[in-house]
Formats: structure tokens, C-alpha cells, sequence
């Protein structure tokens, strides 16, 4: 029950709002890994407008202040830099970029070097620029540290989702902005960081958050829930609560919580839908089919797999790559071959007439003067009988 | 759609909601959607059942062959649904609540919400190919080879595969998986003429639209209002990583869930009304388990322990937690105890280790780093909304509840053993690194959410809202319950 002093006495009310907004800022400031003492706002601020960025990788041309980007390089990526006049990275941790137009296909990745190793390019995937600014707190990325001499962004098609050929469009790339911190600056971070739009990923079956590497992105849930428990516990303790009458209020502010975040997961899988729609809608299931995220393992698993219907049959493929994902993938693409991983081999000896097919593998090499395949350790005698790209398969003829 | 197709999909509703209803004869609150949920679930596993059984020589048209045992199985259990539910007298009309606009309409635009999440996960099941890594590593293999070939090939291990050249042997990462999942995926495939992934990943979003109408139907049976059930249903429906399992269509965690909620709540009936059907029913539920996943084996092990212990007698419940310590103390003084675990084979325990078949050997002994990952997972993690920050305050402000009903404590003491086994294989095996890594504890803990939110809805069940809401400016949401 409220007290009779408490209905009393209004100001008690406005106390207990002053509190809430008190503890709310402290939780966030806390959050944000904001100091009591940080200014409100940024003094020192470095602007980079985009037509100051040279590209590197891709097409572009200047647009008033911005650029427009019109194509991405034969690898898939888009690069533009900007030389900075070697820069303490410790003061400039927040970073702030304006695109438009930016395709939801597209990853975007701040990318910089640093004077003590020049040759080696730092690239750190930050969230998706949507319309407007987006801010991303540098602290916490380890690479962000000694003197910036060159600052940039790239684009890539997004990792594990997009097949890169349908990936690019183009977008106006505004301009890039470099400050200090300050509690406006680190709030706007944490903003970016609770609901900024990431994709699916291969991860999300198990865990939505960390999805992938993506800087700069975190979970509201432990600060929000924080902000209710202290919240209601200092306006109970304010207004002489009792037990029941607070226990009303926490499940006001338990549904009401729940609600808020059900709003923002429903946003969030709206803007990862998103995707998919701009992917794949509209296209029969033969070309979607195709459109797959590792193309270039699909053609090489379609390629095979003809030459496999065009030729002598084998009862048994073995496949070896270096990467798990892909042979993994090999495997898939070529059902209903008979397939196996070569890794599963051990010291055994692959079945006589069966075929092995390496992509992308340095594990295992064909040494044309004895005919073998050999990893170091173990050696099979095989004839090559098929080459494309990345893909080589052999033919076993008999282990010796 | 095609003709085949809808065929393929009406067929295993009506004839799993007409076994349901041959079953549990019942018009009690909430029967419809019981049986529809229920019959939605039964029924694609009915259908995985024929197709194994019947369509091994030519999967092509498998759904074809396998259908006459459906339409069998729907006949005679439809005529005896029909006489069973003919003699029952109709269930008393509802008398509903005291309108209220506020909560109903909040209430309308949760379920709305609801709708629209399960609107976003069936388009992008229809738009993508198969997505998450195991649905394509593990669980697909099988079913997309048995489709593309025309016909079912045994799935070995390495060893034997290479040791058999001339055989026609397969194998994969994910040969030891239990094939029920893979069958459903075939007979879809087959009625969708060939291995179209959406076509044979929409069972997903059934298996959802089962999950949420199951339970609301049996929670309105247990004796849940209407609208009770409902902000149940919004609650579990609305759980980030239950989406995502139906959006991103493949895995069986998910079938493990709804089957595992689905045991609890038909325990539940049973302890309510002591009728033997619902008893039949979840034992039935609980040996699907580890048909659907390995992992399901340790749950069906957990469940029937606590169910049969329920069944026994006091002076044989005595006897039975001598038995426990006594496999306890032969394990600490020997070393070693092998003991058969339905759907998993002969599991060695040891001071050191366990060896389970399937998984292979875990070591024992102290991840305190995994502690990090399940503490980020429950109450860090945008996952499970406040499931996990509310079920021990519930549990705790309801404890009075919980200690006065057996029901109750006995479906608390299998979840406290689920998360239990939980932590222990995470905190004390090598399987540290899944719940470091976020890899599969997030997995694993969605086996029990549905009979965990169950669980906390029957112990909110008796709240006098009235009264908890009564001084705070949600008070009017309140106004209909009685005080």
C-alpha cells in the first residue's frame, strides 16, 4: 500500500522520477564505459568528408562532399582511404560514418594501418550503416591503439549470407568523423550497439548475440533489467512500499520489459528478413538454388559432379580442403555421390578406382614426377583426371 | 501447391489429429487446439514412421506408398474418435471474463505480433535454401541421398564405409543420427517431386504452429483461462531463439522441445485426472526423444525416472533411492558401470569419464570457464527475452504453491534434473567449450523451455492479479479478474 505521507507529499513522486533517471544514467553511463567526469559533449572532433577518400578497390566518383560508389573490385571488395598526420589513436574513440543507399547485401568494415606496422592493414567489421549516422565505439577493438596514419572503409558482400554476385549496388558513401569521448558520443555508441541491424549468420542457430565478429555490438537485456531492479528497489524504499505493492510493480515492469525487447527482437528480425527478400524473392527455386553464399565452392561441386555424370562412375569420392566449412559443404553439394573426407582417412588407403577431390588444399599435394598425392605423411598413387579453378580431382590407381 | 503436395500435408494432420483423438477422447477446455497441435506433430511423425517402413525401395514416391497406412491409420482412428467423442456430452459454453478493453486489445496485439514473427519464418523458409551448418552437415544428409538416389542406403561409420568398398555403403559426419527427422524430410520431398529445400524444411513451421496450439489447448485443460493461456502462448511463441529455429529451418532441437513439453504436459494430465491415456501418452512422447536427436535419450532417461518414481509405491520409492546410491557407490569404489540407455546403447560411467555411444568419451573434470558462457546465455543474451530471470523469482515468490502441489514438484524435479545434467556436462566435461563458445548451450536449454514455461504458468495459475496489480497504473489491466 502507498503510504498516506507519500500521497501527501507530490515532491516524493517527482524524487522518486529523479532517482530513476539518476540510476537509468548511471547504469547506462556504466554501459557505455562512461566516466562521471567525461564531458557532456565532444570538444575535439575530426571530419572527413568522402571526397577527401581516394578509391582504392572499386569505382567511384565525387558527389559534392560525398562519394559515390559505383562498383566494387574483381575480388568482390570496395575500398576508399583517407591519410591521416599520424594520429593517437587513444584520443579519437569514436568513430561516426554516414552512408546512403547502402545495400542491406553489403558488410561494411573500417579498415586502417598503423605507423609501427604500416604494411599491415587492421580491417574490423562495424555494424550495418543504415540511413543516418552511425557511431562505433573503438575501445574495445585491440587492433585501435599507437599512431593511425591511414583510415578507410571496405565493402564486402556480407560473410556466410550473400553469394557475392548479387551483393552490390551502388550507394553514396557521406562522410566519415573521428571524436573524443563523451557521454553523447558513447550513448550514441551504445545506441548502435543494442540495436543495430545484424544479419544472420551461422552462428544465430545457437546464440544471437555474439553473432560474428561485428564490432561494437552488445546485448541490452543485463543494463535494462539492471535499470528495473534498482529502479524499482530505490522508489520502494523512497516511497515505503510495501511488500505486495512492490511486488505489483515489478510484474508491471517485468511485462512491460519483456514487451520492449519482444519490439526490438521483432525489428531485428525484420531487418535480417530483409535480406532474404532482397536476395532471393522473386526467383525460381532452380536460380535460388544456385544462389548460394561460397558460389565458388557450388560451381566447383556443379562442375564435378558433370564430369562425374559425363564419365566412368566411381563407387567412392574423398574430399580434402583445407577449410572445414568447405569440404564439409563439397560434401553436401555433391549428394548423392558417395563421399567421404580424406581427413577420415587416417593411415588407411583410399578404396582403388574411387576418387579424391582437393579444393583449395595445401595439406595434400600431386607430385606429377612419382603420380602421387601426398601429405608429408601418407602418399596414394593417383591419376588426375579432372582440373577447374581451385578444384582437382584424382583418380586412385593402388596403394603400394 | 500442388495436388500431391497438399495432399502430403492434410493427410498427416488428420490422421495425427484423429490418433490423438482415438487416444484422449475429451472435450475438455481447449480440446480443438490440443488436437491440433498435438495431431500436427504426431502426424509428420506418423508419416516418417511409414515412409521408413514402407517406401525404402523407392523414396521417388514415397509419400505414395506410405500414404494407404496413413489413410488406414486415420479411418479406423476417426470412426473410434468419432463414437468416443459422440457419447460425450458437450463441454459447458465458456463463461468469459469480464470484458476488458485494455488487456484485450494488448493482449490482440501480442498475438498479432505473433503472427507476424511466424509470417517473417514461413517466407524465409520458402525463399532460402537450407541455411544453419548441421541442417546441411548432419541432418539433411541422409534425406536428400535416399531422395536424389531412389531408394534408402544404409548410413556407417568411416571404418566401415572404407572397409566395405564394394558395398553400397554411405557416410557421414552425422551417421549415427537418429533418421526420424530425415524420413519427414523425404516424405515431403517426394511430394514436392524432387529435393526443393523449402519444401522439405516447411515442417518447421508446422512443428511451431503444433507447439504453441498443443500447449494451449492442454494448458486450458489444466485448467488455465483463456486468456492465461494466451499470454502463455505469446510468451513462448515470442522467445528470439524458438524463431530462429523456425525461421532458420533444419535442426531437431526444436522437436525435441515441443516433444519434451508435450511429455510434461500429458504427466500433467495424468496427475490431474489419473485417466491412462494421458500416462500412455507421455511415456509415448518421451521414447520419441531419442528418435529424434541422441541427446533426447538422457531426457527420456530423466523423465521416465521421475514418472516411474511417481508410480511406485512408498516402500519401492525407498528401495529405488537405494538403488541410485548404490550405482553411485559402485561407480566411486569400482571405477566403472555400464548401464543401457534407450536410443544411446551401453553408456560406461567412471570416476574420470563417460562414455557415451554416439558422442564418444567425456572426460570429467572441472570447466569453470563454461560457467561464463551458461551465466551470458541465460541472463545476458538477447535469447530467451526474461524467461531465465523470471523463473527463479516466480518459483521463488510461488514456493508455497510449488511445496502444496505434487504435480507441480515433480515436474519442478525434472527440470531441476535437465538443468542439472546440463551444468554437470557443461562445468564438468570436456563439452566446457559448447557453452563457452555459445555453440550448443543455448541448444540444449531449449529442450526444456516449453515444459518450463508450463511449469511457471500453472504456478502463476491461482494469482490474484486484482490484488498484485491493485495499486500500480497497470491496475486496470486487473479490473476483470476476480478479486
Amino acid at each position: 500500500m502507498m503510504s498516506r505521507r507519500a500521497r501527501r507529499f507530490p515532491a516524493r513522486r517527482v524524487a522518486c522520477a529523479a532517482i530513476f533517471v539518476a540510476i537509468a544514467v548511471v547504469i547506462l553511463g556504466l554501459s557505455a564505459h562512461l566516466r562521471w567526469n567525461t564531458p557532456l559533449w565532444s570538444r575535439d572532433r575530426l571530419s572527413m568528408p568522402a571526397h577527401d577518400f581516394r578509391v582504392v578497390m572499386g569505382a567511384g566518383a565525387e558527389d559534392g562532399d560525398s562519394l559515390r560508389v559505383g562498383a566494387i573490385g574483381n575480388d568482390g571488395n570496395g575500398l576508399q582511404m583517407h591519410a591521416l598526420d599520424r594520429l593517437h589513436a587513444d584520443d579519437w574513440p569514436i568513430l561516426h560514418y554516414r552512408f546512403e543507399g547502402f545495400p542491406r547485401t553489403l558488410e561494411l568494415s573500417l579498415v586502417f594501418r598503423r605507423a609501427d606496422t604500416p604494411q599491415d592493414v587492421q580491417a574490423i567489421s562495424v555494424p550495418w550503416p543504415g540511413d543516418g549516422w552511425h557511431s562505433v565505439d573503438l575501445r574495445g577493438i585491440p587492433e585501435w591503439h599507437g599512431e593511425i596514419v591511414e583510415i578507410g572503409f571496405a565493402e564486402f558482400a556480407t560473410g556466410q549470407l550473400v553469394p557475392p554476385s548479387v551483393g552490390f549496388r551502388p550507394f553514396r558513401f557521406d562522410s566519415a568523423e573521428l571524436s573524443a569521448l563523451s557521454w553523447c558520443g558513447g550513448l550514441a555508441t551504445l545506441r548502435e550497439a543494442w540495436f543495430s541491424y545484424r544479419p544472420w549468420a551461422f552462428m544465430s542457430i545457437s546464440a544471437l548475440v555474439p553473432d560474428r565478429g561485428t564490432s561494437g555490438t552488445s546485448s541490452p537485456l543485463l543494463a535494462l533489467v539492471a535499470i528495473i531492479v534498482f529502479g524499482v528497489l530505490a522508489i520502494a524504499l523512497t516511497m515505503r512500499w510495501s511488500r505486495a505493492h512492490a511486488l505489483g510493480y515489478v510484474a508491471v515492469a517485468g511485462a512491460s520489459l519483456w514487451l520492449m525487447l519482444d519490439m526490438r527482437w521483432l525489428g531485428d528480425l525484420w531487418a535480417r528478413h530483409g535480406l532474404t527478400e532482397r536476395v532471393y524473392a522473386g526467383r525460381p527455386w532452380r536460380e535460388r538454388e544456385r544462389l548460394q553464399p561460397d558460389e565458388n565452392v557450388a560451381a566447383a561441386a556443379e562442375q564435378v559432379r558433370n564430369w562425374l555424370g559425363s564419365n566412368a562412375p566411381a563407387s567412392r569420392v574423398l574430399i580434402e580442403s583445407d577449410s572445414d566449412y568447405v569440404y564439409l559443404r563439397l560434401a553436401y553439394l555433391l549428394l548423392p555421390r558417395n563421399v567421404g573426407l580424406l581427413y577420415h582417412l587416417g593411415g588407411s588407403s583410399p578404396p582403388e578406382g574411387g576418387l579424391v577431390l582437393l579444393y583449395d588444399s595445401t595439406r595434400w599435394a600431386y607430385d606429377a614426377a612419382r603420380g602421387e598425392l601426398s601429405n608429408g605423411t601418407n602418399a596414394y598413387p593417383v591419376d588426375p583426371v579432372f582440373e577447374s579453378a581451385d578444384a582437382h580431382l584424382y583418380r586412385v590407381k593402388g596403394t603400394r | 501447391m500442388n495436388f500431391s503436395l497438399m495432399a502430403a500435408w492434410i493427410l498427416p494432420l488428420l490422421t495425427g489429429t484423429c490418433v490423438w483423438l482415438a487416444c484422449n477422447p475429451s472435450r475438455a477446455p481447449g480440446w480443438r487446439a490440443a488436437a491440433l497441435g498435438h495431431g500436427c506433430v504426431f502426424g509428420m511423425l506418423l508419416a516418417a514412421a511409414a515412409t521408413a517402413l514402407c517406401a525404402r525401395t523407392e523414396t521417388t514416391h514415397a509419400w505414395l506408398r506410405a500414404s494407404p497406412v496413413l489413410v488406414a491409420l486415420a479411418l479406423v482412428c476417426g470412426i473410434l474418435a468419432w463414437r468416443s467423442l459422440r457419447a460425450m456430452p458437450a463441454p459447458r459454453a465458456d463463461i468469459p471474463a469480464r470484458a476488458n478493453t485494455w488487456l484485450n486489445g494488448l493482449l490482440a496485439l501480442a498475438l498479432i505480433s505473433l503472427l507476424w514473427r511466424g509470417g517473417i519464418a514461413l517466407r524465409e523458409i520458402l525463399l532460402r535454401p537450407t541455411y544453419p551448418w548441421d541442417a546441411w552437415d548432419a541432418w539433411a544428409v541422409k534425406s536428400k541421398t535416399w531422395v536424389l538416389l531412389g531408394h534408402y542406403v544404409p548410413f556407417v561409420s568411416m571404418q566401415e564405409w572404407l572397409a566395405h568398398p564394394a558395398q553400397e555403403l554411405y557416410t557421414s559426419l552425422g551417421w549415427a543420427y537418429p533418421s526420424t527427422l530425415p524420413w519427414i524430410q523425404v516424405w515431403f520431398a517426394s511430394a514436392a517431386g524432387g529435393w526443393i529445400e523449402p519444401m522439405v524444411n516447411l515442417p518447421w513451421f508446422a512443428l511451431w504452429l503444433g507447439l504453441l496450439a498443443g500447449h494451449y489447448g492442454q494448458w486450458r485443460a489444466l485448467g488455465l483461462s483463456r486468456r492465461q493461456a494466451l499470454v502463455g502462448v505469446y510468451a513462448l511463441g515470442s522467445l528470439p531463439l524458438i524463431t530462429v529455429h523456425v525461421a532458420l529451418a533444419g535442426y531437431a532441437d526444436l522437436w525435441v522441445a515441443t516433444l519434451f513439453g508435450f511429455a510434461v504436459l500429458a504427466w500433467l494430465r495424468w496427475m490431474q485426472t489419473r485417466a491412462k491415456q494421458h500416462l500412455l501418452i507421455a511415456f509415448v512422447c518421451a521414447l520419441l526423444l531419442p528418435l529424434l536427436k541422441l541427446e533426447g535419450a538422457i531426457w527420456l532417461l530423466l523423465l521416465a525416472s521421475v514418472m516411474v518414481y511417481g508410480l511406485l509405491r512408498r516402500r519401492w520409492r525407498r528401495r529405488a533411492a537405494w538403488v541410485l546410491l548404490g550405482v553411485f557407490v559402485i561407480v566411486m569404489v569400482f571405477g566403472r558401470l555400464k548401464i543401457p540407455v534407450p536410443g544411446l546403447g551401453w553408456v560406461e560411467l567412471a570416476r574420470n569419464a563417460i562414455d557415451i555411444p554416439g558422442f564418444g568419451r567425456l572426460a570429467i573434470s572441472w570447466h569453470g570457464i563454461a560457467l561464463s558462457g551458461i551465466l551470458n546465455s541465460l541472463f545476458v543474451q538477447p535469447n530467451w527475452h526474461l524467461l531465465w530471470w523470471l523463473a527463479p523469482l516466480i518459483v521463488v515468490w510461488r514456493w508455497r504453491t510449488l511445496f502444496a502441489d505434487q504435480a507441480l514438484r515433480r515436474v519442478g524435479a525434472v527440470l531441476l534434473a535437465a538443468f542439472g545434467a546440463l551444468i554437470f556436462l557443461f562445468v564438468f566435461t570436456d563439452a566446457a567449450s559448447w557453452a563457452e563458445h555459445y555453440t550448443a548451450v543455448n541448444r540444449l536449454l531449449m529442450h526444456m523451455v516449453p515444459a518450463l514455461v508450463t511449469f511457471l504458468l500453472l504456478l502463476l495459475r491461482e494469482v490474484n492479479w486484482r490484488e498484485v496489480l491493485r495499486d500500480t497504473p497497470a491496475r486496470f489491466a486487473a479490473r476483470s479478474y476476480p478479486a
